[in-house]
């Protein structure tokens, strides 16, 4: 019958020893008296209870002790514990220096890095109902390919609420980004660009979108009002209140006219995906559109809000062949994924999620926690090497008393404030570095401190401490006092294992880091290099207003002629939606031996004259558009569409979709109009006199003459507009941001786990010298050269970097293959990036390593074999 | 007269010890104090109060024979000093005095 352990330990902590032995005592005497009386159950807690009041009492008076202990709670050796690790730190001013810019740098990585991803992991998750939210996402089939996109039937909406149990509320919506460009709003002299959203009526039972005035409801009474943002409505009318009611005009292909603002709402925040500035109702968009009334055009996206506790996988079989039920020429199945998580996992392969941008969230996330390890790795590198230094220091406190756990207890007490150092300098380094990260990013992170926030950066500081310091104190507390101060302590095999090991890995993370941004970079110039099927070079494009009325139409199809005349412009056309983004797509096409049941989606890309000409697009067979009225009746091919549809001596057939006829008058050779991520869709080219891109296929060498000379054409048939036009190429760089934005990030992480790395190597090298200095002294009184003894010293860094290359090397080859694969089109792994990378660390190591090496070497063997 | 003064309860402390006499240590001071004046005493409390009166002079200590139920561990025993004997006094004494001054000395109730 014992009294309880761990209180024991408890009051052992707290208590000085001179009294330990008294008060235990007396509470075990008491712990025996009171089983007796009460039981032993009730005793334990009345020991525990006493135990606690000692503890308390001791507590409160341990400032006005005078008895000096040996305890680690005392302030006098915390006050000995602070002054020891300032003077170690002010002493070797350099070790100092190399530690805090290594771990300061690794910290702040890893706080921007942290910064980042906790952004991404937000991104779409301001919506209340975030967890019911849910679009309806469509699966099209084609030969050897699934095709998974997010526009739906117009009509998918409200038959999904009226039948489907299941959903409590569905919504249509055009995003802003649905649109090619922006349009135009205007108040009187003030014309801004903004994006418009075309939501159905039971939008706000599914997003969260406050309205600041007005009623949400409003914009649903007539096709007329619409709802600004609170930022849209100051900047056109300096304020938000006394607004509604007023008439704002739009200029957007069209759905052009006159509007009367029914709301202002908040401005969407800054984790949405699709902002939009201007919201109209649904009802605009078909009534200009009359094709949304038909089950076989998708252009929009659905959104549902599925009821609490509904399975998912039920429901999603339950949608599955919906279409189908609807009109039975439709071949796409419909399945549903969580809204938020659309935007990290937003890739499909074979119609299944699989991955997305989460991959890249992930590998940031790594990378992180490997900066953080190098970092700590050189502090631990550095200290278990400077601790010879204070090897004397540790043997005298072990001899007048201190206790193993009280050293482990200073010296992570040491690293902890190195680290805490190190945090005030990262959180500089942090603000300097934010706007410029913010920059390449293209986000908006902010510090903000709050709770979360400062629990995480204490939490990661305190944990790189505590691993910084585990090993070297650890270490250093379990030296053997007598041989200490005796001076026969030998570093252990161990010892040296550990530390060869830790380099190692420095070395191997560094290799992969190399590696990785060699071929990412690659990847990348390949991409932007790659011959798309057609010529993108000194093409601009820009937008004119543009409505179906034959007035309008006229003027717009003389100001292209007009273009076409001014000196430097090669050629002009136009299109509609964007080319290197969305675009409708059109099912239930007819064509002459189509087998039945068979269905195939083309992509539908509407065009002006002289399109495949401007843009230099290769004819496989047949001819171009005629370019004249007639060729209303004609319709060109890709490669892809004629061989998936099995079309034999295609030119002259006639094909059916829609209530339409057409008739094949060529065949244009595949190219990419989509990102390079997939392969080439099969897609159809309808063409008109005139559409509301204008594109500009100029000269090389005069584009800026040219450029102004077509801005005077446009000022004078558009007036009030601005001319604002884009290179064609510039937007097709913007389709590879990500992946853009992922090389400079990945460059600028890879160049700083280097220059850490380093920082640690020419420590350790340093402290290598020093410690060989005795035997550098007689290698050179015996006759070694310089050459020798550096080359000596070189060789051991040199031997650990071999290891890491032949560890690296398999492990980046498999992953970055994973990810080229990621990738219709990318390029080979080449030997000629391993031995890039493998020399660029040799040199980079010999460089740093040697300059201690020949330091040490140069020395004067006189001096350092004199001292003893 | 200079000399430290002292709190209620490091006075019971004090004559406990002095009643003992040579037998006073944690526990059996503790459970004294609490049968003769019924309050609950706390350990801790008892501990504290000594110190104190040993870093006033009060009291003095030294350690005694291991015993089997302290798990063989000593016990600090107590012994008043002639400081605190002389304290303990004075104490009496003023209070004696201040009796014999009340006029009309409190006598128990008989009735109602």
């Amino acid at each position: 019958m014992n009294p309880p352990k761990l209180a024991d330990q408890l009051l052992k902590f707290f208590c000085s020893p001179h009294h330990l032995e008294e008060i235990q005592g007396d509470l075990q005497e008491e712990f025996a008296y009171q089983v007796k009386r009460i039981g032993e159950r009730r005793a334990r807690w009345r020991y525990w209870w006493d135990v606690l009041g000692f503890v308390l009492s001791f507590a409160s008076k341990r400032m006005s002790k005078e008895n000096s202990t040996t305890h680690r709670t005392n302030p006098i050796m915390f006050r000995n514990h602070f002054k020891i690790a300032w003077r170690n730190l002010t002493k070797d001013r350099q070790f100092t220096a190399l530690n805090l810019v290594g771990l300061s740098t690794g910290l702040a990585c890893t706080l921007l890095i942290y910064l980042w991803v906790k952004d991404e992991l937000r991104m779409d998750k301001y919506n209340e109902k975030d967890e019911q939210l849910f679009q309806v996402m469509a699966n099209h089939f084609h030969e050897d390919d699934v095709n998974t996109i997010n526009h739906t039937p117009g009509l998918l909406a409200d038959a999904l609420a009226a039948e489907m149990p299941e959903v409590e509320h569905a919504v249509t919506v055009v995003p802003a980004s649905w649109f090619s460009s922006k349009g135009i709003i205007s108040v009187g002299e003030t014309r801004l660009k903004a994006g418009g959203q075309f939501v159905g009526k039971d939008y706000f039972n599914v997003f969260t979108c406050p309205f600041l005035q007005g009623d949400k409801n409003s914009i649903f009474s007539d096709n007329n009002t619409v709802a600004l943002s609170e930022e849209l409505a100051i900047k056109l009318f300096g304020t938000t209140k006394d607004v509604l009611g007023k008439a704002v005009k739009w200029d957007h292909e069209e759905f052009s006219g006159t509007y009367r603002v029914g709301g202002v709402f908040a401005n969407s925040p800054a984790n949405s995906t699709e902002p939009f500035d201007i919201l109209f109702n649904f009802n605009v968009f078909v009534v200009k559109r009359p094709g949304m009334e038909s089950w076989g055009n998708s252009d929009p996206s659905t959104f549902l809000i599925v009821r609490k506790g509904t399975d998912l996988d039920r429901f999603n079989a339950k949608i599955r062949n919906y279409l189908q039920s609807k009109d039975k020429k439709q071949t796409a199945q419909l399945f549903t994924i969580q809204y938020s998580d659309k935007y990290l996992h937003g890739q499909f392969e074979n119609g299944k999620q699989a991955g997305g941008r989460i991959t890249y969230v992930k590998l940031f996330s790594i990378i992180a926690v490997f900066i953080l390890l190098i970092a700590c790795i050189n502090f631990m590198n550095l200290s278990t090497a400077k601790a010879s230094g204070r090897i004397k220091e540790v043997g005298i406190k072990k001899v007048v008393g201190a206790l193993r756990s009280s050293l482990v207890f200073q010296y992570l007490g040491e690293s902890l404030l190195m680290a805490f150092l190190s945090l005030v300098v990262a959180i500089f380094l942090l603000i300097l570095l934010l706007p410029q990260f913010n920059f390449i990013t293209g986000k908006n992170i902010r510090l903000e401190f709050d709770g979360t926030m400062l629990l995480s950066i204490v939490g990661i500081t305190v944990l790189t401490g505590l691993i910084a310091g585990s090993y070297p104190a650890l270490y250093l507390s379990g030296f053997n006092p007598t041989a200490v101060l005796k001076g026969k302590l030998k570093t252990s095999v161990g010892e040296l294992l550990v530390r060869k090991g830790l380099v190692v890995f420095q070395f191997t993370v560094s290799i992969l880091f190399i590696v990785s941004v060699l071929v990412v970079y690659r990847q990348i110039d390949y991409i932007q290099t790659k011959n798309l099927g057609y010529n993108r070079e000194n093409i601009i494009h820009f937008e004119i207003p543009l409505e179906m009325d034959s007035v309008k139409l006229k003027s717009a199809e003389g100001f292209l002629a007009e273009i076409k005349t001014i000196p430097g412009v090669v050629n002009a056309s136009s299109y509609y939606h964007n080319l290197t983004g969305d675009h409708g797509a059109i099912s239930g096409f007819q064509w002459p031996g189509k087998p039945r049941g068979k269905d195939i989606e083309f992509s539908n890309l509407e065009v002006g004259y002289n399109f495949i000409e401007t843009l230099g697009m290769e004819l496989k067979d047949g001819r171009g558009f005629s370019n004249n009225p007639g060729s209303y009746n004609e319709i060109i091919f890709n490669e892809a569409a004629i061989k998936s549809m099995g079309l034999k001596d295609p030119i002259g057939k006639i094909v059916k979709f829609w209530d339409r006829e057409r008739q094949i008058v060529g065949v244009v050779k595949n190219f990419n109009f989509e990102s390079l991520y997939e392969t080439v869709k099969p897609c159809f080219f309808q063409v008109y006199p005139v559409m509301p891109n204008i594109m500009v296929k100029m000269q090389g060498g005069t584009e800026q003459q040219t450029i102004a000379r077509i801005q005077k054409v446009f000022e004078a048939h558009h007036q009030g507009l601005v001319f604002d036009y884009q290179f064609l190429d510039e937007n097709y760089q913007t389709l590879y941001a990500a992946e853009r934005r992922i090389g400079v990030l990945s460059r600028y992480f890879a160049g700083l786990t280097i220059l850490i790395s380093c920082l640690g190597l020419f420590g350790l090298a340093a402290f290598t010298a020093q410690r060989r200095q005795k035997e550098i002294g007689i290698r050179k009184v015996v006759g070694a050269t310089v050459g020798n003894v550096a080359l000596m010293l070189s060789m051991d860094f040199l031997k650990l970097l071999l290891i890491a290359l032949v560890i690296a090397f398999p492990v980046i080859g498999w992953a970055l293959n994973q990810w080229l694969h990621n990738f219709a089109y990318h390029v080979d792994l080449e030997l000629g990036v391993f031995i890039i990378a493998g020399l660029s660390i040799i040199v980079i190591t010999l460089l740093t390593v040697g300059y201690q090496a020949v330091k040490a070497a140069l020395m004067n063997p006189v001096k350092s074999l004199r001292s003893e | 007269m200079k000399r430290s003064y002292l709190g209620e309860f490091e006075e019971i402390v004090l004559l406990t010890v002095a009643v003992m006499e040579g037998g006073a240590y944690g526990v059996a001071i503790t459970h004294e104090i609490s049968e003769q004046t019924g309050r609950s005493v706390r350990l801790n409390q008892v501990h504290a109060a000594l110190e104190r009166l040993e870093d006033k002079g009060m009291l003095k200590s030294e350690m005694g024979e291991p015993t089997a139920e302290r798990g063989g561990r000593r016990k600090r025993l107590f012994t008043v000093t002639a400081y605190g004997r002389r304290t303990l006094q004075e104490i009496q004494e003023v209070r004696v005095s201040f009796w014999a001054r009340l006029l009309n000395p409190f006598k128990p109730a008989t009735s109602l």
